[in-house]
């Protein structure tokens, strides 16, 4: 195995095993949160009809939201670095599905990279042919222009 | 065309300010910038005798001429989307559908969550906006302070029972092995919900009802033990004869 070779197949696998340890993170914050949520549905279960046996229930419902919230804090730990754009929280605040906000910044930067594209391809061809019209009117100078700056490859 | 140009590239012989001025470009006669980075380019020109150039532009045979930018290996000429290895995420959320609400995103999160969040004041930028003051650990709650939580006993009130609706859940093929206990649904009153049901069968069975004797009559025409079929239409035999 050649030293390139050995440097992309750690590359990959490096890529490989942080995107793995990344999704385990999530896995672990996303499962904590679900459980939050299901002990909040069934405290207001509790609540919505309340009866005096609902009591101990409901202090145990109660100390399980707390211990819930102690384990969301210890996932922010190990997540302190992942950055959300706030345009999401626009999104989710209007009730709309967040992967919409992906698409779109997809579709935007493509649109973008089109429009760009599309300039340097028209000012590539601009550039070739007043190099080709100044030669026919200036072939001195643009000779010398060349000498220096080489000759144009051809666009 | 030569005159403009040669007016630029700053020629001892003046061409007067009918030629270049009247065209905007100045008297024709550069200037050395004082201050100004080499970037900048002169924009007016005073006659002092003769072409003042900086002594590195002198040794140029074209004035300002200056070396080309380094080449970026990655401009907007390449497709970025496939440089960065984007391909399956753009087919996943470009190629497809992407539902609207926030609820196919979540489907199994309680509550009414297409709803804005501005209406009932659980927005998300409120939340960054004005943080809530609070301590940094969170402590359980001791004997004392869960005296705190005993309720009155009976059902909630009308205004407080709405939270507790979900949005209506598409049926799945597959049967989740896990049961979660039911919600209370909204009070229906049982007498209105009969009628409903029944008056739904009473309008379906004289249709189709009538579906079905519309469906006997065509089928008994285009049968051959039909009585009036031999009489009236003419046999295919009889014609070729």
């Amino acid at each position: 195995m050649t030293l390139q070779q050995f440097e992309t197949l750690y590359s990959t696998t490096k890529d490989s095993v942080t995107k793995h340890v990344m999704a385990e993170k999530f896995d672990n914050l996303e499962e904590h949160l679900e459980k939050f949520v299901e002990n909040i549905r069934q405290l207001g279960i509790i609540v919505s009809d309340f009866q005096p046996s609902s009591q101990t229930g409901l202090n145990q419902k109660l100390n399980f939201m707390i211990t819930g919230l102690q384990d969301i804090e210890k996932c922010r730990q190990q997540l302190h670095d992942i950055n959300v754009p706030l345009e999401v929280f626009e999104y989710i605040d209007q009730g709309r599905n967040p992967q919409l906000y992906t698409k779109e910044c997809l579709e935007r930067a493509l649109a973008k990279n089109e429009q760009v594209k599309g300039k340097i391809d028209t000012l590539t061809k601009f550039k070739s042919l007043l190099i080709s019209e100044l030669g026919k009117v200036f072939p001195e100078e643009m000779a010398k222009y060349k000498a220096i700056h080489g000759d144009d490859p051809p666009s | 065309m030569t005159e403009i140009f040669s007016s630029l590239y700053g020629q001892p012989d003046s061409q007067g300010p009918s030629g270049p001025s009247a065209l905007g470009f100045g008297s024709g006669k550069p200037q050395v910038p004082q201050n100004m980075g080499p970037m900048c380019f002169p924009h007016q020109m005073v006659d002092e005798g003769g072409p003042i150039r900086k002594p590195s532009a002198m040794n140029e045979p074209f004035y300002l001429l200056r070396e080309l930018p380094m080449e970026n290996e990655l401009t907007g000429h390449t497709n970025l989307i496939t440089h960065y290895n984007l391909e399956h995420a753009y087919n996943k959320f470009c190629g497809k559908k992407v539902k609207e609400k926030l609820s196919n995103f979540l489907p199994e999160l309680p509550g009414m969550i297409d709803s804005p969040g501005i209406q009932d004041n659980s927005s998300l930028r409120s939340l960054i906006e004005k943080t809530p003051v609070c301590n940094n650990s969170f402590s359980p709650l001791t004997g004392v302070m869960l005296t705190g939580f005993r309720l009155h006993t009976g059902p909630l009130p009308e205004q407080y029972r709405l939270m507790h609706i979900q949005p209506p859940k598409k049926k799945n093929k597959h049967k989740h092995k896990h049961h979660r206990p039911q919600d209370p649904l909204p009070p229906e009153t049982p007498s209105d919900s009969d009628h409903k049901k029944k008056k739904k069968k009473k309008d379906d069975d004289p249709d189709r009802k009538k579906k079905k004797k519309d469906k006997k009559k065509k089928k008994n025409r285009h049968s051959p033990d039909h009585p009036g079929m031999t009489g009236a239409q003419p046999s295919s035999s009889s014609s070729l004869r």
